[in-house]
Order: C-alpha cells, then structure tokens, then sequence
C-alpha cells in the first residue's frame, strides 16, 4: 500500500505528470511574454504540449559510432532525477512533517543529474560542436557551484536545519527569508544559479544556437530529444518552487504570485541580456555574484 | 597458534616462496590471497581477539579495513595475472606483493608502537620495491617515495617518543591526551606527519604523482589508491581518537580541517589540467584524502564515520579505475588523453566500470562516494557550532565535489566518449582477469551506495562508534527505486514515440566534410578557459614552480636534510 502510494506520489501528483503539464505550462508562460516583449503574436497555451507529441513521432536518429545505450539512456537519468527533486520538493512542501528521500544537500546534488546527463549525451554523440558545448555545460556548474554553496549555506545557518520541511517551518514562525539582507542577497545569488541552472539566456553558452547549433544536443532527435525537452520544462516549474521553498516560505496561500514572481524575473533576466562568453561567465559567477552571496553569509553571520 | 598470527606469517612465508620459485610465483600469490580473503572474512566476523605475545589486536575496525584490503589485493593479483604476465622480475612482484599483504595486517593490527613502526616500515619498503619493477623510469619516483616516506617515518618516530615521555606507554591508544600544550601538539604533528605522507596528504603528496607516471599500474592500483590509504587513514583515526583528544573547534580540529580542506582544493585542481589517465587520478588519490582528514578534523562522530566510510569507499572506486586505466594503457599503448578516444563501444565492461567508478568519486547519488561525502558535510555542519569558519571547510570539500565532477567529465570524454583516434581503431575488450576486478569494485561502488545504513554502515563503521545522530536525510534506497521508476517511465515514453526505428548517420557539424583529426575535441583542453580566470591563473603559476611540493621546497630550502634521513634510512634498512 505504502509502496502504491509512494509510486502514485512519484508518477501521477505531485511527481512526473504534474510537474510536466505545469513545466510546460510554464514554457508556454516565458514564449508568450517573450514573444510580447519583441512584438510578436506568440504561440498557443498547447504549443509545448503539441511539440513533444511531435517529437515523438519522428525518427530516431543516432550518430554512427556511438555507444546507444550511453546516448540513449543519458536522456533518461535527467528525466528521473528531476522527477525525483519535483516529487521531493512537492511532499515536503505539502506536508512539512514529511521525510522523504533526502536534505537541502541531497537536493543540490541531484540538481546536478540534468546537467551531468545533457553533458554525458552530449559528449557521447562523437559530434566535435557537442564536446565543446557539454565542455561549458560543465565550466558552467564549476562556475555556479560556489556561489551556490554559500546561498544554500546562509539558509542552513540562519534556519539551523537542513531538511526541508524544517526550513519552511522556520520560515513560518520567524517569517521569510527574503525579507532580510541576509537572506535577500542570497536569493538574488540564488536566482542567478538557477537561470544558469535552466540554461537560459544570458546563461544559455552551453547550447548557443547561433554558434554551436545546441551544443550538446545537437545530435537528438525524436523521442530522446522530447525527453531531454520534457525535463527542461519540468525545470521551469521546479527550479523556481525550489527558491520559493528556500527564501519565500514555501507552499501557501500566495504560493501562485510567488512562483509567477521567480518566473517572471527569469523571463526578465533572459530578454534583457545578450549571451556571456563562457569565460565571462565564470568571472560573473566567482566575482560578483560570490561576493553577494559572501555578503549575505557573513550578515547572516551577524545575526541580519 | 591463533589466526592473527596466521594472517601475518603466512604472507610472508609467501613471499619468500614468491622469490624462490619465480615459475610458481603467481599461483602461490594467488592462492595466498584467497586464503587471506578467507581469513579475513573469519576474523572480522570473529569479533574482538587478541594476541598479547605479540601485541596483536583485531577489533570491527581493523579487522574491516582489513578485509576489504585483501579483497583488493586478490583482485590485484587476479589482474596482474594478464597485466604483468610474463615479466623477468614476476617473482620478485608477487613476492613483495605478498609483503605488502602481510605488513598490511601487521599495521593494522598492532597496538603497540613498535610493532607498528616495523610492519609500516615493510609496508613503505614493499612500496618502494614495487614502484622500482617499473624500470628505469620509475627509479627516480622510486627514490622519491623512500626519502619522502623514510623521512616522514623518523618524525612519527619522534612523535611517538613524545607520546612516550608524556605518558610512559607505547601502547598506541587509552591515553587521549588534550592537545592544549607545544609538547602534546608538536607529538601530535610529528606522528600526523608520517600518516599523512603514507596517506598523500599535502605538502607529503608529491610521491603519488611521480609514482603513477613509472611503477606498473596495478601497483598504483594497490598500494596508493587502497592499502596506503587504508592503512594512512587507519592511523590518522587512531592518532585522533585514542592517542589524543580532538574537541570540535580546538586546534588539533582545526589543523586537521585546514590541512584537509587545502588539499582536497590544490590538489583537485591540479588534477583538472593533466594530460595523463595516470596522473590525473594519481592527484585524485590525494585530493580524496582530503574528504577524510576534513572528515576526522571535525572531531563528531558522524563526520568520523563519513571519513571511514570515505576511506572504504575510496578504495573501492580509486582502484578499480586505475584498473581501468591499466586496461587502456595494454589495449593502445597510451595514457595520454590526447590520443585516445571512443573507447566506449570498444571495451564496454572497462567503460562500465569506470563510468560507475567516476560516478562515485565525484559524489553523484545514489554512489556509494555521495553518501560519505554527505555524511563528512554533516559533521562540518554540525561543527559550524562551535567554530564559525565551517564554512570554509564546507566550501571547500563541496566546491572540490564539483571540481573533481569536472576531472572525470574531461576523462570520461577524453577515453571513452566523444571521437576515435589512430591509437583506439582497433582496440578491444580486455580479457575477464583485467575486466572482472574493475566490474566487482564497481559492482561494491553500488551496493555501498544504495545499502549503505544495511551493509557498509551497519557492519563496518557503527560498530567503532557508541553514540551516532545524523541530523540530515537520506535515503538511498528509496531514491534509487524511485529513479529506477523514473528511467522505466522514460522508456516508456521512447516506446511510445519512435524509438524503434533508429537510423545511422554521421555527426553533422556545418555541412563540410572534414577530416576526422582536424575537427576532433580530445577534451584535453576542456578547462584552459578555466586556467586563465585571473586568481587561478597566478595559483597554477605559482604550483608549476613546486612552492606546494613540500619534497621540493626541502631539497631546495634545507639544502638535502631529507636526503640525509634517507640515507640513515638506507642503512638502516638492510638490517630488517
């Protein structure tokens, strides 16, 4: 019964299907504003929905040479680790007594499953423009990484907890995380890894279209390629719960305009800002963006 | 006579016979080293025994390291059967394998200061002897390790007359002496010296690389990736447990936490711009001794708990991909990563083995490496109460997941993936005694991921430990069921779609057709954009002239002091 429930809870709600339709509900949200901003009409609400069923239905195509399971099952490790990060977060955030799965630390490194699986496949496909892209994929969580440790770290040391449910606990007794310095720079901190965590502009280096013809993906098609799509979506949607989780208290009332906020801030982000150059990218991450989160560390040190 | 003496005379009557009969030599090491296996296994399930004539002790501990040390040594003698194969010196291999063996136990299982100094003695010797049967070229590393290792040994000698003036006991251990006075922290350094140098900790590290470039790779696969570490780290807990006291947040802590901290970071980045299979995990064998000092330095035992398991689970993952390393250098004739590539689809159990082996080391869940590095961020949390520069060592060891992350993307890339090369066209699978041990120790990788509070928790790590609270979650076998649920759900999704019909065709890249050479990533240079930030740039310039090479730095400032304790050293030697 318990193992029903817990297969229910992974592949129906709040797991695999409605971290999908609302990731790409969410997708749909960024092309229309996006499309908007740059006076174009945009697609319809069942666009995201209508591209992975055509994606499924086209042909499998595979590099000559590649190892096929490596290739074709790199897609799959991403899918199942976000699903798994949507489901934890989810339970937690719905039952705060829950313990499930794992900590904040587990959650940051399966975080990582995506973009180890997209850097796998992509190096696997035998194509000289995916090495290059899965090559930044990975500068880009070495660059990220450290400014990522000290957001998630402020909130450990100003909440003294580690599981999740505790963090939003503390939030509702002593009132959010954002609303302090502390806590605000590390969110600001926080956002950025998570635009760069969705590969979205300026933060998109890994798949540059214009110069490397998605990168890593490049060699995807058909069902591989909606997967790899699929769990991007699902990104949409998680990511931005995930901050909501950290530094905005969590699942409530408010929770809709706060995850429209996050939302509407990375679409901001991504049509104000040209693509970085990957070594600027790097120097964003470790300067800046670390001495924020430094900041909000040694404040919350202080007791801010 | 009782099985503790067993299991060290045995071994080293091995050996002698090793040396003797040169033709029988690899079936008597053989044979040998399932019997230890076997031995072992009785022992560690035996519980507590003692052999006072000798002041021989095996507790859950030891006689665990123990185990998973003649685990590793069989299947390094399993490989080196197709490895060495015919080699003029084989005798001489096997037969100071066996010594190794053998002062393995005696290491281990000594609890007086003496008997532990003579067996870790036969231990750094064995090392040396093994790294010479590399030829030539090893010579240079050979001596190397000898002035490095001999001249650490007389610290911890020194360090160990200290304890003994300080208590009067040579007994190592019950005297849990506070380190709050020069004389107790000055024994403290000089019995850590010669721990960390066995261990490669930094500055005692520089051997380890120079090793890896000369000695036969299952020798690199033995000794300094499992039973130096095992042994090393065996001894840097016993220092800090039972010999001292170590309070989170006081200065034994917090030396052990910086030293800890800074060779997880130095010596992964050094790792991330080699150019040699060998090499770069020869920095890895360091920069993961890091994870475990850090670990120990943390002074709660859950942090100390992580180390040990970091200890196990190093092992496991560092041998098995210098294993794999050893097969690629047989099947093309190179370690440089330039010039291999697309190995992948050639030697698919090697590949298998090394990418769960990778996977591992760098810490991604469900591995068995995830979960003592999670167990290590724990103790480094919960320390953060007593001393606020936590973070530093947080950062550190989290930042070095990443980093170490990035190593074996460049050489999953570099080997296995990405395009093929002249030297890698015609490789295939090696034969199963070179592929098997790689596949067990990442089969091992695995199990002690997924059932790590059932098996390596439960039976080898609780036990030395009286009270244990992990304030954190995880649960690995949830997690890896449900990311099981999560593959089966994607590959429905491919049956769903199109997946069945797969067609070949080459990798587009722009429309001209271009020679495979001219357009290859070897992944070699994956991180120069990561070289050229501008802190790292002036590190890796400063690293380049050896100022973190302790051995260097000496040869030069002190002008030769190590090459003189060497030089006692070889006259002493010969006397054993």
């Amino acid at each position: 019964m318990q193992s029903l429930k817990l297969l229910f809870d992974y592949l129906i709600f709040p797991g695999f299907l409605f971290c999908a339709v609302a990731g790409l509900l969410a997708t749909w949200v960024d092309r229309k504003v996006t499309a908007r901003l740059q006076y174009r009409v945009g697609p319809p609400w069942f666009q995201p929905f209508a591209d992975i069923a055509k994606l499924l239905g086209k042909e499998t195509i595979v590099p000559e040479g590649v190892s096929r399971s490596v290739f074709l099952g790199a897609p799959l490790v991403g899918l199942a680790g976000v699903t798994l990060v949507g489901t934890l977060l989810w339970l937690v955030s719905l039952n705060l007594g829950q313990t499930f799965v794992g900590d904040l630390i587990v959650v940051m490194y399966l975080l990582t499953l995506p973009s180890l699986a997209i850097i796998i496949g992509g190096s696997a496909s035998r194509n000289p423009l995916a090495a290059i892209g899965a090559s930044r994929e990975m500068k880009l969580i070495l660059a990220y990484e450290l400014p990522f440790i000290l957001a998630c770290a402020t909130v450990i040391f100003r909440t003294r907890a580690l599981q999740l449910g505790e963090i939003i606990g503390w939030q509702m007794a002593n009132g959010p995380l954002f609303w302090s310095f502390s806590g605000f720079l590390a969110f600001a901190a926080a956002l950025f890894v998570i635009q760069a965590k969705l590969g979205a502009v300026p933060f998109d280096i890994p798949e540059a279209e214009q110069e490397i013809a998605a990168g890593p993906i490049i060699e995807y098609s058909g069902p591989a390629l909606a997967v790899i799509r699929l769990s991007r979506a699902m990104l949409y949607f998680i990511l931005p719960l995930f901050l909501t989780v950290l530094f905005l208290g969590g699942f409530d009332a408010w929770f809709p305009a706060k995850y429209l906020a996050v939302l509407t801030l990375i679409i901001l982000i991504k049509n104000t800002n040209p693509r970085l150059r990957i070594d600027h990218a790097l120097r964003f991450f470790w300067g800046p963006v670390t001495i924020a989160a430094a900041a909000g560390f040694i404040l919350a040190l202080l007791g801010k | 006579m009782p099985l503790l003496a067993y299991i060290i005379i045995l071994p080293v009557i091995a050996a002698a016979l090793c040396l003797m009969f040169k033709r029988a030599a690899a079936a008597l090491a053989f044979v040998m080293s399932v019997d230890a296996l076997f031995m072992a296994f009785s022992l560690f399930t035996g519980g507590r025994q003692e052999l006072p004539l000798l002041s021989l002790q095996a507790y859950p501990l030891n006689s665990g390291i123990y185990l998973v040390a003649a685990l590793i040594v069989l299947l390094t003698v399993l490989y080196s059967l197709k490895f060495i194969g015919r080699h003029e010196r084989l005798g001489e291999y096997y037969g100071y394998l066996m010594l190794a063996l053998a002062a393995t136990a005696g290491a281990l299982f000594a609890e007086e200061f003496l008997m532990f100094f003579l067996f870790w003695g036969v231990m750094g010797l064995a090392l040396y002897l093994l790294i010479g049967i590399g030829g030539k070229k090893a010579a240079g590393a050979a001596q190397k390790t000898l002035i490095i290792l001999g001249g650490s040994d007389l610290l911890m000698v020194a360090g160990a007359g200290l304890v003994w003036i300080m208590t009067g006991r040579m007994e190592m251990g019950g005297t849990l002496l506070a380190v709050n006075n020069p004389l107790a922290l000055a024994a403290f350094l000089l019995l850590l010296a010669g721990a960390f140098a066995k261990a490669g900790v930094m500055p005692f590290h520089s051997w380890i690389p120079a090793a890896a470039e000369g000695a036969p790779t299952p020798v690199m696969a033995l000794l300094p990736a499992a039973l130096d570490k095992l042994v090393g780290v065996y001894l840097i807990v016993r220092i800090s447990l039972d010999i001292f006291l170590i309070t989170p947040g006081g200065t034994a802590s917090l030396i052990l936490l910086a030293v800890g901290s800074f060779t997880i970071i130095a010596a992964v980045l050094g790792a991330l711009l080699q150019h040699d299979l060998k090499k770069l995990l020869s920095f890895h064998a360091i920069s993961q001794v890091g994870y475990m000092v850090v670990g120990i330095g943390t002074g709660l035992p859950v942090g100390v708990a992580g180390a040990i398991f970091h200890m196990f689970n190093n092992a496991l993952y560092k041998s098995a991909l210098f294993f794999c390393s050893g097969s690629v250098e047989r099947q093309t004739g190179t370690t440089e990563m330039k010039k291999l590539g697309g190995l992948g689809q050639k030697m698919p159990l090697t590949f298998a083995a090394a990418l769960i082996a990778s996977l591992s080391i760098s810490g991604v869940p469900p591995f068995n490496g995830f979960v003592s590095k999670w167990l290590i961020y724990q103790g480094i949390i919960e320390g953060g109460q007593a001393n606020q520069l936590w973070i530093i060592w947080l950062m550190a060891a989290m930042l070095g997941s990443a980093f170490t992350l990035a190593s074996f993307v460049k050489l999953l890339h570099a080997t296995f993936l990405g395009q093929g090369a002249e030297l890698t066209a015609k490789a295939r699978e090696v034969e199963w005694p070179m592929w098997l041990p790689p596949i067990i120790l990442a089969a091992l990788c695995v199990i002690f991921g997924v059932f790590a509070y059932q098996l390596p928790l439960r039976y080898l790590i609780l036990p030395a430990f009286a009270r244990f609270i992990i304030p954190g979650i995880w649960d690995p076998g949830l997690a890896t069921s449900m990311l099981g649920v999560g593959l089966a759900l994607g590959l429905l999704i491919y049956l769903l779609g199109n997946v069945r019909s797969v067609t070949q065709r080459p990798a587009f890249y722009g429309g001209e057709i271009l020679p495979e050479e001219t357009i290859k990533v070897t992944g070699d240079d994956f991180y120069d954009t990561v070289k050229r930030i501008r802190p790292l740039e002036q590190i890796f310039k400063i690293a380049e002239r050896k100022v973190f090479d302790l051995y260097e730095v000496s040869r030069v400032v002190v002008g030769g002091a190590a090459k003189i304790a060497s030089r006692i050293e070889e006259k002493i030697w010969p006397m054993f």
